[in-house]
């Protein structure tokens, strides 16, 4: 995913990922990412959980915004079915 | 041989989807293109200004749309068009890679069109482009070629086409 993000940036649009998976995220290198330590096929969280997926989503878009060093990681570090979203 | 060679790549699979650890030790092993720099293109407006576009690598497609390719274990670099606002039971996905139960019941998880759709009705954000771009992922060997220089090429160009002044991108 992260060498189609790449594509996009270099086209001029600005990009925020999603990853699962940081060591493939830190070689790959896209311009910017958020990175939650969540199983596969679960990028903005569990099934009907409402308020874990828009905070994610505005995580990310947070992220979107505030990074100005390309390749910067962002870790929120929600526990995996621990973090309570309010 | 083919065969066995199709029952051991089907264990990796099953593996790759169950076990995290074999995630990480594939992606620590695992020689990834590693380009020189980072591209860049800085934020211009506010989000509220946005109009935000949506890519994702889960495998999702109309169910009137070709799947993607199971079979090759290189991958398929190929993308699906999904209209965003495509009805929820004409989407389907196809991709053994990832335990994607989670997503059949709630297409969020892997890809926000709710959520944005809140956002849009709030104003936190402009706009949404009128169109997905979904991709499968866990792409190798000759079709890395294909995405780098042709498919993912051309949805950066239907994103500049759609109005996208942002992507968000949501893995499996």
């Amino acid at each position: 995913m992260g060498l189609v993000q790449r594509a996009i940036e270099a086209k001029g649009i600005p990009t925020i990922s999603i990853s699962l998976l940081k060591e493939v995220t830190q070689k790959v290198r896209p311009p910017r990412a958020l990175f939650l330590r969540y199983p596969f096929g679960h990028p903005l969280g569990e099934a009907s959980n409402v308020k874990q997926q828009r905070t994610i989503l505005l995580d990310a878009l947070s992220a979107l915004e505030a990074i100005t060093v390309p390749g910067t990681i962002l870790e929120p570090g929600y526990a995996w079915r621990r973090h309570r979203f309010e | 041989m083919a065969s066995r060679a199709r029952v051991a790549n089907d264990l990796l699979v099953q593996l790759f989807k169950h076990v995290p650890w074999v995630a990480s030790r594939w992606a620590r092993r695992h020689r990834f293109v590693e380009a020189p720099g980072i591209p860049w293109a800085p934020v211009a407006k506010p989000l509220s200004a946005m109009t935000l576009g949506l890519v994702t690598t889960a495998g999702i497609h109309l169910k009137d749309q070709d799947p993607f390719d199971m079979v090759d274990p290189d991958g398929d670099p190929s993308f699906r068009v999904i209209p965003f606002d495509a009805r929820r039971e004409d989407l389907a996905i196809t991709h053994k890679y990832y335990d994607h139960s989670a997503a059949d019941r709630d297409i969020n998880v892997v890809l926000p069109l709710d959520r944005m759709r809140e956002l849009r009705a709030e104003a936190r954000i402009g706009g949404i482009a009128a169109f997905v771009y979904s991709f499968m992922g866990h792409i190798d060997g000759p079709h890395l070629k294909s995405l780098m220089e042709e498919t993912a090429p051309e949805v950066a160009r239907l994103l500049k086409r759609d109005g996208a002044d942002a992507v968000v991108l949501t893995p499996a």
